[in-house]
């Protein structure tokens, strides 16, 4: 279940959430002065369910991501609302944003509870030592096995994410591999800590597409198989429909529209989501040329005011849209949506 | 890895064979040979009258009447065979009597410039990265740049006055008076130890500045890639992160330059060692020059490009062993 975005929102429900994200606005510090790539962020996530979160380059969905696992730079500030929580396999809550930087609760955060992988599975390994190498190496910080037991367990890892032939494979270097291959092994790295959650940042746009479709069942099944939560975050919204339950639409740093995948891809309610869905290739409508959301996605330097989106919009109202930010409408049903062609409606009364 | 190594030997022997052929013609080059030269020395003063046709005799009989493309083979033929570098003008004995123990003092001597430029070089590199933008990244920037541009006979000068007048210390020359001419024993290497590591940090000057700024730059690079990022996202302890994951790859373009320091290092060598009185092969290829003794400098000439050129094949072995993108052909 997706959590509402509203800040007033907190219930029983909420509380048993496995991750809750509330208020997350990042900001960085840079030569032309603050930009916020993100701001005001909400979502919620329960063990076992997947996350879809969607957007254009640039839409904040990666930094959103950076800042649950703390690799954003030195040089981003989390607002001092900001509340990330998550809990581990042990039952405790951990409060992500007050961990200290090094610190060896952090450390078993990332990789052990909060696995990643990103979307280019050859940059993702050290080019230096072994596939092998580098999964014992997660073996040995986070299931405390080393030696001959770390192999072992590192074999039937790189076996249980489909590659042939893993006791040999486990000594080759990430050049000697297909890049499904490399993606495959990257799985494999991040599942043998067990996390809890699995945040994978577009693992599949760098692969060819008869590719994507194998790793994305892979993931499917491996993620029924171990019980385990995913965010998977990508610019495709075929993708989300294929793997994600619930899924968040983000533009330019926020978080505009979401609900279960089903729902919110049958009767989108933002004009993004709308643009974003008529935006994917349909093969029963070659006639028709692709169509395109008009313009680009502005710099976070240069937010639009009021509604972020409406110098893109087809649907903007005129003298609202561009004084008021819009606010978060709950359509029911688990559905959230900002845009003020919806909030009238409900408040007209 | 077989074919990387036959071919890298390869044209290191087709380097070796040009760098010959060039220190050769250099050789060649001033007017005049030993065949003048000897009969000079030989009856200058005895009031006896030399003629073209007596010359030419001597000429004949040390062979050097023949082509230049036969002396070429001799002259190399004797080196690669007997180890045997011809005749000194200059000091009536052979070349290799000259050079012999000063080619492994110069051997030395690069070892120990080496090793200083990397054990300083590598870890202010990585150093600075990690600490970029800090006070003590522009602190050591600025010093790099002072190495560089600061020329290090002039170092040597300040460095020999300093150690003079604060250490007392007589620091001229690779060994102390007592022990120049002694036999080898534990107490003369001693001394040259002693000796050795104000030459050696004088002519590791510049390649230690060049290499910070080279590990600096790598560093940099290496620290903001995708790599270590899923490192850290996998819950490496940020120190052993930053030696595994970046460090690592920042040391490779230093092992790929070992031989550009080598070169580096023995361009400066005469002028470093006629400052500081060393009584080495840079001492010696600087008098032979002076003297037309070419034999000796074509020798010394000879053994330097040869260190340059194995260290280059050396730092190839090197970078293949290092990374297996090389070593496996990725």
């Amino acid at each position: 279940m997706v959590c509402a975005m509203r800040p007033t929102h907190t219930g029983k429900a909420g509380d048993a959430m496995m991750l809750r994200v509330e208020n997350l606005s990042v900001s960085f510090r840079t030569d032309e002065g603050m930009i916020t790539p993100v701001e005001g962020v909400q979502f919620g996530l329960d063990a076992g369910r997947t996350l879809g979160i969607v957007g254009e380059s640039g839409s904040g969905k990666s930094v959103s991501t950076k800042a649950l696992m703390r690799l954003l730079p030195n040089s981003a500030r989390l607002s001092a609302n900001t509340r990330m929580t998550f809990v581990d396999k042990r039952g405790e809550t951990i409060e992500i944003e007050k961990l200290r930087p090094g610190s060896r609760a952090l450390r078993r955060l990332r990789g052990g509870e909060i696995g990643m992988i990103f979307q280019e599975p050859m940059a993702s390994f050290s080019p230096v030592y072994t596939i092998g190498n580098q999964i014992m190496e997660t073996i040995r910080l986070h299931r405390g096995l080393k030696g001959a037991k770390a192999r072992e367990l590192a074999v039937e890892t790189l076996s249980k994410v489909g590659i042939s032939n893993p006791s040999a494979r486990i000594d080759q270097y990430p050049h000697e591999l297909s890049g499904g291959m490399r993606q495959r092994c990257m799985i494999a790295l991040a599942l043998s800590a067990e996390p809890r959650l699995l945040i994978a940042d577009e693992p599949t746009t760098a692969l060819d597409v008869t590719i994507q479709a194998q790793v994305l069942d892979l993931m499917h099944d491996l993620q029924r198989e171990l019980g385990m939560a995913m965010i998977f975050i990508t610019h495709d919204l075929g993708v989300i429909a294929q793997i994600a339950q619930d899924v968040a639409v983000m533009y330019l740093g926020t978080i505009v529209e979401q609900g279960p995948v089903r729902d919110v891809l049958q009767t989108p309610a933002h004009p993004y989501t709308r643009d974003l869905i008529a935006a994917i290739p349909r093969l029963d409508r070659l006639e028709h040329r692709l169509h395109t959301v008009p313009g680009e996605i502005p710099s976070p330097s240069a937010r639009p005011t009021g509604c972020s989106f409406r110098t893109r919009c087809s649907d903007a109202i005129d003298g609202l849209c561009a004084t008021k930010t819009p606010p978060v409408t709950d359509l029911g049903g688990g559905r959230m949506v900002r845009c003020h062609r919806h909030y009238p409606e409900r408040t007209a009364t | 890895m077989l074919r990387f190594l036959t071919e890298r030997a390869i044209g290191m022997a087709v380097t070796l064979f040009l760098v010959s052929i060039m220190v050769f013609v250099i050789m060649e080059l001033p007017p005049g040979d030993y065949a003048d030269r000897y009969a000079f020395r030989k009856y200058s003063g005895t009031g006896l009258t030399i003629t073209e046709a007596d010359v030419a005799a001597i000429r004949a009989e040390l062979g050097l009447d023949k082509a230049a493309i036969l002396r070429y083979f001799d002259w190399i033929g004797g080196i690669i065979l007997r180890g045997d570098f011809g005749q000194a003008y200059a000091f009536e004995t052979s070349v290799n009597s000259i050079i012999g123990e000063k080619a492994w003092l110069t051997l030395g001597l690069l070892l120990v410039t080496l090793i200083i430029t990397y054990v300083v070089s590598i870890p202010i590199g990585i150093f600075a990265a990690v600490r970029r933008g800090s006070a003590v990244d522009y602190g050591l920037t600025v010093f790099s740049y002072l190495g560089l541009a600061l020329p290090n006979f002039l170092l040597a000068l300040v460095l020999l006055y300093f150690a003079n007048s604060w250490f007392g210390a007589a620091v001229g020359g690779l060994f102390s008076a007592e022990y120049a001419d002694a036999p080898w024993s534990l107490a003369k290497f001693w001394d040259l130890v002693k000796h050795m590591w104000l030459p050696a940090f004088v002519l590791a000057w510049s390649a230690m500045a060049y290499q910070i700024q080279t590990v600096r730059a790598t560093m940099s690079d290496e620290i903001g890639k995708l790599s270590v990022t899923a490192a850290r996202a996998r819950g490496v302890p940020e120190g052993r992160l930053l030696l595994k994951y970046p460090a690592r790859l920042a040391i490779n373009p230093i092992a790929s330059t070992i031989g550009f320091d080598v070169n580096r290092i023995f361009s400066e060598l005469p002028i470093v060692a006629a400052v500081l009185g060393l009584t080495e092969l840079g001492d010696l290829l600087l008098k032979s020059f002076l003297d037309l003794d070419m034999n000796v400098a074509g020798a010394i000439l000879l053994l330097l490009t040869v260190v340059i050129v194995v260290m280059n094949f050396l730092s190839d072995l090197l970078l293949a062993w290092l990374d297996p993108r090389i070593r496996l052909g990725g």
